[in-house]
């Protein structure tokens, strides 16, 4: 450990720093449960499990959207929109990340802002495919009876359910493989702090320095 | 392997009826993918921080 690590450790010794209040985990949380019935109740009976699946789907997809439309108003009027900005300096951060990961380059890595580049990319990976399936599943809400209205199939041509379906689908596809990828970096040594801090609400003060710049530090 | 799944209307039209499920395989398959190679990766080359 050089002078600025041992440094940054005492000024860390002890003391926390709330990376995400309890409203955001509970978001995060429930986002996931709805996610995860979302995608097995798309996927199993596909692979031969056979159940009830529709009205769990669609249930499980209006409380997802709920649950998006919470966050979007959150974050929008609540929370700075900043923090997941992804601009200029990120593309930048990006290529230094991959010249230090490739060994292009030598060095230590700059510290972020609240979110690492890697971190914006996954939430607006996932933001643009959970927005095209609750925008697909709302509309293919109109071809299954619910408690609110009947069916009606012929609401579209056959060419634009097609083409509904396969957006639907290749999100749900794209969101298997990105949910799987983002619990493997949850689940990383060096990543566990934010995997804590997404269940505690807090990063150590160490953490919190080592890592991130306290200067683009926005909530 | 298909891309897209299609089926026949009324008139006997083929019409897109959606993405292939065969995909659901190659979709799991790339995230296992990815996932081992980062690892190995990270495990046997990372840089030290």
């Amino acid at each position: 450990m050089n002078d600025l690590d041992d440094e940054r450790a005492q000024r860390g010794a002890g003391d926390h720093v709330v990376r995400h209040f309890l409203i955001d985990r509970l978001f995060h949380w429930l986002t996931a449960i709805s996610v995860f019935i979302l995608l097995f109740t798309a996927f199993l009976p596909i692979l031969g499990v056979k159940f009830s699946w529709v009205t769990p789907h669609w249930v499980s997809g209006l409380v997802l959207a709920g649950l998006i439309f919470c966050h979007i108003v959150r974050s929008s009027f609540w929370q700075d929109l900043r923090s997941m900005w992804f601009g200029l300096t990120d593309i930048k951060e990006t290529m230094a990340t991959l010249g230090w990961l490739f060994r292009l380059k030598s060095g230590a890595l700059g510290r972020t802002g609240k979110y690492s580049p890697a971190q914006k990319l996954m939430h607006h990976g996932v933001s643009l495919f959970v927005l095209i399936t609750i925008a697909t599943g709302l509309l293919m809400m109109v071809k299954i009876d619910t408690p609110l209205w009947d069916r009606d199939p012929y609401w579209l041509s056959d060419e634009s359910w097609g083409t509904v379906y396969v957006l639907h689908g290749a999100a749900a596809l794209f969101i298997m493989s990105v949910v799987m990828i983002h619990i493997y970096f949850s689940l990383r040594p060096e990543k566990r702090m934010y995997l804590r801090s997404m269940l505690l609400g807090w990063l150590s003060r160490a953490e919190y320095v080592n890592q991130h710049d306290p200067e683009r530090w926005r909530n | 392997m298909e891309v897209f799944r299609y089926t026949t209307n009324a008139w006997g039209q083929s019409v897109l009826e959606g993405m292939s499920w065969d995909l659901l395989g190659v979709f799991f398959a790339a995230g296992c993918a990815f996932i081992v190679a980062h690892a190995l990766y990270m495990w046997f080359f990372s840089p030290e921080k």
